[in-house]
């Protein structure tokens, strides 16, 4: 190295001279922790703008008022559990978590596709699979945290108000533990389906339509087969929903009764709904995986 | 020691072949790679960082195989797009911090660095502002720092005096030669202008249609086609004819007489034959500018300005973005 002695232009300052970096250079896992971390705050808007604060903090607040309503409820009526009990909750406020989904889904992807970010990635020792895997793991622990909050205030309300009878303890656990793999499923479809456009709007309403259209179908169909008292087909076209498929398999893992007064065809539907799980989580992965190696090579 | 290598390296797209049996070495220090638009130059690039494969032949990059050794590469070098890759909405200052991240470095040590780095390049108080409000001289900078952050030994600059004015480019090249001579950093850099390149680097790679047309060290350039710039104020002609009794090869372009320097004797030649005339000297300046005139052929295409066929000042100066002596 050797030091410019040379005026330089007005404006450039060189006061030290370049320093080489000799310390740690960490492996793709520091990557990996890093960029799960820089999406999981981008999810809700840290370190952005005040627009980007609003629409996550307000979902995350509408996910908390059934549980002050429940602590509140509990307390004056002195009488045991929520208003939505724990398994239920995540299906039944599965609105909120659609919107979430939706709005902040193309937050993660669409600004690297977008501007282009992605060889900057994709030069670095970081494969594919590091960017998916730490995209879909920062989006689960943002839905995750919409979930595990309001149940974990709700069930520490409980222990706190303390009414007459046994805590709800193995309920609200496995509720926990239920919301991970509904938050990995989410992830992975919400993801795959806002990667496929480099266009927030569009990845925002490409998701809520996925979301309207498999209701909207499972709901038809089971008002007509219901109506035509077809009740075990009713159940099963419950199961188009995918927000509902989690719920189905805790009905068969808890024995708790279904959401939302839902009741699912009995035998079989508890497996097919955790194969049915694992089959749209893996597709969602699957699109993720193949959109990126497109994107890498571009 | 050499930087990279290829051998007999092909990149065929469904219909066109971007590069066609590339055969390159790069040694240590700034190596420029000139090529009309669709030349090859952002194809051979990215095999080089394996974000593209090749269909044919082999590359090394610091003596590692693109094939096997990926990762590796990835790890040594830095790479600096021709295309916009900044999200707007992040400040310079954590855009960099993340990128170092990316590459390895400890948070608190990709803090300094990225500190350090925008300094260097030359960002100051706007680094802490969002991107997006940047001007395209600022975001230049910013694409470079991310190159820089994690001190590689190579840096690939695609482009990086794209969209500059001329006090722009200026400042990029002066950047790209700090890179090379202070920071130790070994520069493959890009450009469709030969002149601007011709300023920086040591080693010239010129690429036409994905061909190699010419590989050589900047003095061999320059060396074949040193000028000397003479003007006079009389009419030149006389001293055109006298030089050219004296056995110089003189051609005249508009007032000014451009004389190859054979050697030491030239410029004798030349202040004799002033002084034999009884003429007034106004300038006699030596220039390295003729570079496009090496490929003179493929200068018309190379040339974006398309003055490759004009008088080689107008020229020098379109593609330096100033007339450099
Ligand atoms: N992904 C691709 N698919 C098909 N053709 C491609 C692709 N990328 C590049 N090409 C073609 O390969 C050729 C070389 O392109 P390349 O981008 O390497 O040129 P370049 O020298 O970088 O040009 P420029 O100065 O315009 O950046 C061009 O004809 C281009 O159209
Ligand atoms: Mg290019």
């Amino acid at each position: 190295m050797t030091a410019i002695s040379t005026p330089e232009p007005a404006g450039v300052i060189h006061d030290i001279g370049y320093r080489h970096y000799d310390g740690a250079r960490l492996g793709r896992g520091h990557a990996r922790v890093a960029l799960t971390r820089h999406s999981l705050r981008g999810a809700f808007g840290l370190g952005r703008s005040f627009r980007a604060k609003v629409m996550p903090f307000v979902l995350l607040v509408i996910m908390l008022l059934p549980a002050i309503v429940s602590i509140a409820g509990m307390a004056l009526a002195q009488q045991r559990g929520p208003v939505i009990d724990y398994p239920n909750f995540a299906a039944t406020m599965s609105v909120v978590l659609a919107i979430f989904l939706a709005t902040q889904s193309p937050v993660l992807v669409a600004p690297d596709l977008r501007f282009r970010v992605l060889p900057l990635y994709f030069s670095r020792p970081v494969t594919v699979g590091d960017y998916v895997v730490a995209k879909v793991t920062a989006m689960s622990l943002a839905l995750l945290i919409l979930q595990w909050l309001p149940l974990t205030v709700t069930f520490v309300g409980e222990l706190l108000v303390n009414p007459p009878g046994d805590p709800g303890t193995g309920r609200y656990l496995a509720s926990m533990v239920l919301s991970v793999v509904y938050s990995l499923m989410l992830a992975c479809l919400g993801l795959a389906i806002a990667s496929l456009t480099p266009r927030r709007g569009l990845g925002v309403a490409a998701v809520i339509a996925f979301y309207l259209f498999t209701t909207a179908v499972s709901q038809v169909l089971t008002e007509i087969l219901g109506s035509m008292s077809q009740d075990d087909s009713a159940g099963w076209a419950l199961l188009i929903n995918p927000f509902y498929l989690v719920d189905a398999v805790q009905v068969w893992l808890t024995g708790a009764s279904a959401a939302m007064g839902n009741s699912y065809p009995g035998g079989a539907s508890g497996p097919v709904a955790a194969l049915g799980i694992v089959a749209l989580t893996a597709l969602g992965g699957a699109v993720l995986i193949l959109r990126y190696r497109k994107a890498a090579s571009a | 020691m050499t930087i990279l290598a290829t051998e007999g390296l092909t990149k065929r797209f469904p219909r066109v072949t971007a590069l066609d049996t590339l055969s390159v070495t790069v040694t240590p220090g700034v190596t420029g790679l000139v090529g009309a638009n669709g030349a090859g130059k952002s194809t051979l690039i990215k095999i080089l960082l394996g974000l593209l494969e090749p269909t044919a032949g082999t590359a090394q990059v610091l003596g590692l195989d693109v094939a096997t050794k990926g990762a590796e590469i990835r790890r040594s070098v830095g790479y600096m797009p021709e295309h916009d890759c900044l999200p707007p909405d992040l400040s310079a200052t954590e855009f960099v911090v993340h990128m170092a991240q990316m590459s390895g470095l400890p948070r608190t040590a990709a803090r300094e660095r990225a500190a350090d780095t925008l300094r260097h390049v030359g960002l100051y108080e706007e680094r802490y502002r969002p991107v997006g409000g940047y001007s395209t001289g600022m975001k230049q900078r910013v694409k470079l720092a991310q190159a820089l952050v994690h001190d590689p030994r190579v840096v690939f600059l695609d482009e990086p005096t794209n969209g500059l004015d001329p006090q722009g480019r200026d400042d990029m090249l002066r950047l790209i030669r700090r890179i090379g001579a202070e920071f130790g950093i070994s520069v493959l850099v890009t450009s469709h202008l030969l002149g601007e390149l011709e300023r920086v680097c040591d080693h010239l790679i010129v690429i036409d249609g994905g061909k190699l047309l010419r590989s050589s060290a900047i003095g061999e350039f320059t060396g074949v086609t040193q000028t000397v710039t003479v003007e006079v104020e009389e009419d030149s002609r006389p001293l055109a004819a006298r030089l050219g009794e004296l056995g110089e090869t003189v051609s005249a372009a508009g007032r000014l007489l451009m004389v190859k320097v054979r050697g030491p004797e030239t410029y004798d030649a030349v202040r004799d034959a002033v002084c034999d005339l009884d003429m007034s000297l106004i300038r006699l300046e030596q220039g390295r500018r003729r570079i496009e005139d090496v490929f003179r052929g493929s200068a018309a295409e190379i040339d974006e300005t398309g003055q490759a066929g004009r008088t080689h000042e107008t020229t020098s100066a379109a593609a330096s973005g100033g007339v450099t002596v």
